[in-house]
């Protein structure tokens, strides 16, 4: 019987996204029902072991608090450095990594998926849509999602069978820490990190995409909308910004639309990195993270060397097809 | 305060700086603000002096009050200061009616209420909350979240632990915001006031800040509802450190031009103190002067 990893941030859709845009509010009340929901199922489908970050906020613990645990039901608390930021998803994932985790269910956005993935690259994650920005996560319903992390602790369903590895991006940074992002890296011409959110348009310089998905928002829709880029696709996507470029009306956020001028679309082979250098502000999975200083280089390339995402109505299918619920005369 | 010097109670807002300048470089005089018993930051902020304002801290006759008022009483008109208060959760409403006159008027002014995570759970603010979304006026609900409602905390004071969850209860945005990054408070901002300033209604900002100093004074009350290691960790965040790192990486700043403005900022304040040392206190005459309207009622 492997472990499932319980992840909810506290924080995510929450931040001026819906202020400056139409995004909606994710209070924390409905995440904690999240979390009540996808244990129910995976206990229902056979879990006895859960170890999840003791966020800033108790979600999980109080979660935990609030349902029948059967007995022979453990649940572990990982030690969280409790900065309320994205440290404290980082420090558990590193910390599941060891912990025999089967599988991860991580509430928040891309931006949270990123933190856990900084933490432990190779997870298996089911990763559910409580943020702003959300290409990589996914809406569904919480029982369906815990019952899929029942049965791939039980060992009813393989990983291999119901989750594919998805691509990812490596950035490298002249003398400071390398990082990474899920679904996209832009360069802007922001002076400061601030409130994260990329919300003007004429900042924007260039954006390395694994994903252009033209049913999103944000700025995977950038690309989307020109020349779209499925994960499946061995290739990435580059966009730059340009004065002279041709416009482009696109959703930068919810309820956000703005009128972009792209000058050039290229895909990205695996093996080709993207140069650039300072001064410019690296915005990742639609947030902005680093500072990039005067004459800095930075690289970016595309791998599909990320997490492992399980594909809930693949597993659920594979479920039924396998009779795994289904008792035996 | 301590040493007898400063008469009532003192309610320090060192560590939560970045708040009020973040927020108030986006309003002008003609903008009102309500403060909280935590006020001196936000009179600073907003314009205010420092020879008046220690002379009101210290009670005497040149303070903004006339020294009547005290630390948790500041007003000025002039700056568009409705008043620091006492009372926990009493500006929302002040706001919200001022907020209401602008509306009334048609004036492009807005109105800023401060408040603390503690006063979010008065019905003062809730009420203000209603009304100010109901008529969708011009005023922002600023929430200084410190983590605790005077010795007490959050956790065990709310069943909430993002104040700005309340928002949608009331038909009105809730953000959050980082407390201790002024760039990030000061874009949240920008984008509130100008939602409020062009006629789109309230909003709820809540800023995860800490103050540094305990609830009252500057020795405070040797109490143990925080530890000294989570004062030192929110202390790494300095939110003035961190923008002068800022202000260096990015070359609008040198370490030389910073150590100036402290020098004259020091400078300013030291003659702020030796202005209200020196300065008289109201006499018994004073006593009922500016307390009563007179004049002819209309």
């Amino acid at each position: 019987m492997h472990a499932i990893g319980l992840v909810a941030n506290p924080a995510s859709g929450k931040d001026i996204r819906r202020l400056a845009g139409k995004a909606s509010v994710f209070d924390n009340r409905e995440k904690l029902a999240i979390v009540k929901r996808a244990v129910a199922g995976a206990i229902a489908t056979g879990a006895e072991r859960f170890v999840y970050m003791n966020d800033s906020h108790g979600i999980v613990s109080e979660a935990i608090k609030a349902i029948r645990v059967p007995r022979g039901v453990r649940f572990e608390a990982l030690p969280s450095p409790k900065t309320s930021s994205a440290m404290d998803t980082t420090a558990a994932a590193e910390q599941m990594a060891s912990r025999d985790c089967a599988v991860v269910l991580v509430l928040g956005g891309d931006g949270t998926n990123r933190a856990f993935v900084k933490g432990w690259r190779g997870a298996t994650l089911v990763s559910l849509s409580t943020g702003t920005n959300n290409v990589f996560p996914v809406m569904a319903e919480a029982t369906v999602a815990g019952m899929v992390l029942g049965l791939m602790a039980t060992g009813g369903l393989k990983a291999r069978s119901v989750a594919r590895r998805v691509k990812i991006i490596d950035v490298s940074i002249d003398g400071e820490a390398d990082d990474l992002a899920l679904i996209d890296a832009v360069a802007t011409s922001d002076t400061f990190i601030g409130a994260r959110a990329l919300l003007d348009p004429d900042r924007l310089k260039e954006a390395l995409l694994c994903r252009a998905e033209p049913a999103a928002v944000g700025m995977t829709s950038l690309g989307g909308l020109i020349r779209p880029v499925a994960d499946e696709d061995d290739f990435g996507l580059h966009l730059v910004f340009s004065k002279d470029g041709r416009c482009l009306k696109a959703p930068i956020g919810p309820g956000l639309f703005a009128t972009l001028k792209v000058g050039s679309t290229r895909k990205v082979r695996f093996d080709h990195a993207i140069a650039l250098k300072g001064p410019l502000v690296l915005a990742f999975d639609g947030e902005r993270e680093r500072m990039v200083g005067m004459g800095q280089n930075v690289r970016m390339t595309i791998s599909r060397t990320g997490p492992w995402v399980v594909d809930l109505n693949q597993a659920m299918q594979l479920c039924a097809k396998k009779k795994l619920l289904l008792e035996s005369n | 305060m301590e040493d007898g010097k400063i008469p009532g109670a003192l309610h320090l807002y060192v560590g939560q700086e970045a708040v009020a300048v973040g927020v108030m470089a986006h309003l002008s005089n003609a903008d009102q603000i309500t403060s909280t018993h935590r006020g001196h930051g936000h009179v600073i902020a907003k314009g205010g002096e420092f020879s008046p304002m220690f002379a009101e801290l210290y009670g005497k006759a040149t303070g903004y009050c006339k020294g009547k008022g005290g630390s948790m009483h500041i007003s000025n008109m002039a700056l568009g200061i409705l008043g620091a208060n006492g009372i926990v959760g009493g500006g929302p409403p002040i706001a919200m009616g001022a907020a209401f006159s602008n509306k009334f008027r048609k004036t492009k002014q807005v109105s800023v209420t401060f408040f603390g995570d503690g006063a979010s759970n008065e019905g003062s603010f809730h009420e203000a909350a209603n009304m100010a979304a109901l008529y969708q006026l011009p005023c922002v609900f600023v929430c200084e979240n410190n983590g605790f409602g005077e010795y007490t905390a959050q956790t065990n004071h709310q069943a909430v632990t993002d104040v700005a969850d309340r928002a949608a209860g009331y038909g009105m945005p809730g953000v959050v915001v980082d407390g201790m990054d002024v760039m990030a408070v000061y874009e949240a901002a920008e984008a509130a006031v100008e939602r409020a300033r062009s006629g789109q209604g309230p909003t709820l900002l809540e800023c995860k800040t800490y103050r540094y100093y305990d609830h009252v004074g500057v020795r405070g009350m040797g109490l143990t509802y925080r530890t000294d290691e989570e004062v030192e960790a929110w202390k790494a965040r300095d939110a003035i450190e961190s923008f002068e790192a800022l202000l260096i990486k990015q070359g609008v700043s040198t370490k030389k031009k910073i150590e100036n403005v402290y020098a004259r900022v020091n400078e300013e304040i030291l003659e702020g103190v030796a202005f209200a040392e020196s300065s008289p206190f109201p006499t018994e005459e004073d006593l009922l002067q500016d307390v009563y309207f007179v004049g002819a009622a209309s």
